[in-house]
């Protein structure tokens, strides 16, 4: 009997290999039913539920909304151009841009600044738990605590008090040059300890030898963080300034709870701006076309996120 | 040659080490202010539940109160007048069933997109995955007419539904993760004695996935919970609303009669996640302790 190994190389090439292709190819299309299966649930709430909606949400904001007939009308871009023409919509917009400026700096600036203070410091577990502990408040909770702070009667108004000739009764809330800074001051309290434990663990990662090689050298502890700890934190950084911008595109809950009261709220944000228009002014189409807008940026910041996050992966290899 | 000790500048050194003390004493002082500072508002909250009305409109808001005994009064009235009682409990099952659901679901999406090899895994990743990047105000106006046409609009069973929807996504790129490190070993094992994909899946792979199931749904729990704007865009009568959105119309409807009530009904919608902080404080402290070593 001749082995294959004495046979000549031609005769391989006779096998009939399509045999074995066909059997994987088979057992690869049985594997897909069978994790479609598995999967099938997730797909169809995911499509019905969120995927839909989303799609017919752009298809609202190319029609005009009618009483009776519902989005059956065209109306091709002519949502969009309302909004620019609209000052409320760049008024939205123009705060918007604050709240994201107001992220883009403050929860990683603070947040920072607590990190490296307390780095090494006896009281680091105490404190961590200290400016943790706001965020174990629902956001709804904690917005209607401080509206009633802020509110004219309200316990910062009697604090200023004790320092002021006369009884203090600033409506924090009700009054447009006040309001956003107010808000923005009980959105930080809520949210620093998120950005403070990320960037805490950020610092953790960091080597301790150049930092103490550093320190040895007599380096001051302003030069040690400007030239040492930052450049190596630089990764955890671009993670929670991403994280903060994209909640500060879409707060809604502390504005929403805050500004009750406030006769402009609807100006004070896009994400408000939305609601108002749609559920309490129903321009459905208009609002769809404003979620729209809300979409690409958001959209367009993550997209940000994976090309800077990809660069600083191969810096830092 | 030997070095001359005397030269050394001792008084450099001494310096230095009087400068750095002096920083830590500063650092110190500068933490113990911003820790009164975060800690102010939780006095104030507390100190206002433990009062009755009347002793709060009396005294300064941030006087300590006369004894405990009105917090079960506060407690009381937020849960039976201010309705709190039905959004709690509402909320309690949106969140267990919800999430519970949802990271079921999960684990067996994240099966069948990890354990298997078949063409097109990306896609229906990607297809999954794409529900966590859009801004919620594009679900909001479309959910609302869907429902409203399918008559789910106010109605636990919409509620539910729609929480398991949005609290798919995330855990299935968790457990993708989990499931693709994850030994096949037994699996093969398992399928040459026969085992059936189905029983291989409930009696191999899931209960592997106790720990980060948990994790998840309390993550998911959370989210629900906490949840205001779905609620109440997608509810109206008091009997369906979740937690949040009770508390926030009551919010306005009992804005100038006691705020010692309101804050106890914050406090209230904020147990779940106090409850779950200092459980699972150790757990979380410890996570930070041994990332950071």
């Amino acid at each position: 009997m001749t082995s294959p190994h004495n046979m000549p190389d031609a005769d391989l090439r006779k096998l009939d290999f399509s045999r074995y292709a066909e059997q994987e190819r088979r057992e690869r299309r049985r594997s897909m039913w069978t994790a479609l299966g598995f999967m099938s649930p997730a797909i169809v709430l995911v499509s019905f539920f969120l995927l839909y909606p989303v799609a017919y949400n752009v298809y609202i904001s190319f029609t005009r909304w009618r009483r009776f007939t519902g989005f059956d009308e065209w109306g091709g871009l002519s949502q969009y151009q309302r909004l620019l023409g609209n000052p409320n919509f760049s008024e939205a917009m123009a705060n918007t841009i604050i709240w994201v400026g107001v992220s883009l700096v403050l929860p990683v600036a603070i947040g920072l600044f607590i990190a490296v203070m307390l780095r090494g410091q006896k009281m680091e577990e105490t404190a961590k738990s200290i400016f943790f502990l706001p965020r174990i408040l629902a956001p709804t909770a904690a917005g209607v605590m401080w509206f009633y702070v802020y509110a004219p009667d309200g316990v910062l108004n009697s604090i200023l008090s004790l320092f002021a000739a006369e009884p203090v009764s600033i409506g924090w809330l009700y009054n447009e040059n006040t309001i956003t800074p107010s808000i923005i001051v009980a959105y930080l309290w809520q949210t620093v300890g998120l950005a403070m434990v990320l960037l805490l663990l950020g610092l953790a990662a960091v080597p301790k030898d150049p930092l103490e090689a550093a320190s040895v050298e007599g380096a001051t502890r302003w030069q040690i963080f400007r030239h040492v700890t930052l450049p190596l934190l630089l990764p955890t950084i671009l993670v929670v300034v991403i994280l903060s911008v994209l909640a500060g595109f879409t707060v809604f809950d502390h504005i929403w709870v805050m500004a009750r009261d406030f006769p402009g709220k609807r100006t004070l944000s896009l994400t408000v701006y939305m609601y108002v228009e749609a559920f309490d002014r129903s321009s459905w189409a208009y609002a769809s076309a404003i979620a729209v807008v809300l979409g690409v940026i958001v959209l367009s910041v993550t997209w940000l996120q994976v090309i800077l996050q990809d660069r600083i992966d191969r810096m830092t290899k | 040659m030997a070095v001359d000790l005397s030269t050394l500048d001792y008084g450099a050194i001494a310096r230095t080490e009087a400068r750095r003390n002096r920083e830590n004493k500063g650092v110190f002082v500068l933490m113990m202010v911003l820790s009164i500072a975060w800690l102010a508002p939780f006095y104030y909250l507390i100190v206002s539940v433990l009062k009755s009305p009347a002793e709060y409109v009396a005294s300064h808001p941030l006087a300590l109160p006369s004894g405990i005994m009105p917090l079960f009064a506060n407690v009381t009235d937020a849960w039976v007048e201010a309705r709190m009682g039905f959004g709690v409990l509402n909320s309690l099952l949106y969140g267990v069933v919800g999430a519970g659901v949802a990271v079921f679901i999960a684990i067996m999406a994240a099966h069948g997109l990890a354990r298997y090899r078949y063409s097109g895994r990306t896609f229906w990743f990607m297809l999954i995955f794409a529900g966590t990047i859009f801004p919620f105000q594009m679900y909001l106006i479309p959910l609302f007419f869907t429902y409203l046409e399918l008559g789910l609009l106010d109605t636990r069973i919409g509620m539910i539904l729609f929480y398991t929807a949005i609290c798919i996504p995330f855990p299935v790129l968790v457990m993708r993760n989990y499931l693709t490190q994850m030994s096949s070993e037994m699996d093969e094992a398992a399928r040459m004695d026969g085992c059936s994909e189905f029983r291989l899946f409930f009696s191999i792979i899931l209960p592997n996935c106790k720990g980060p199931f948990i994790a998840l749904f309390l993550l998911q729990f959370t989210w629900i919970w906490n949840d205001l704007i779905f609620s109440t865009v997608l509810t109206q009568r008091v009997e369906v609303r979740s937690v949040m959105s009770t508390l926030q119309v009551f919010q306005g409807a009992y804005a100038d009669v006691s705020q010692t009530v309101v804050m106890a009904a914050s406090l209230l919608a904020s147990l779940p996640t106090v409850v779950l902080f200092f459980v699972l404080r150790r757990h979380f402290m410890q996570g930070l302790q041994v990332s950071s070593n």
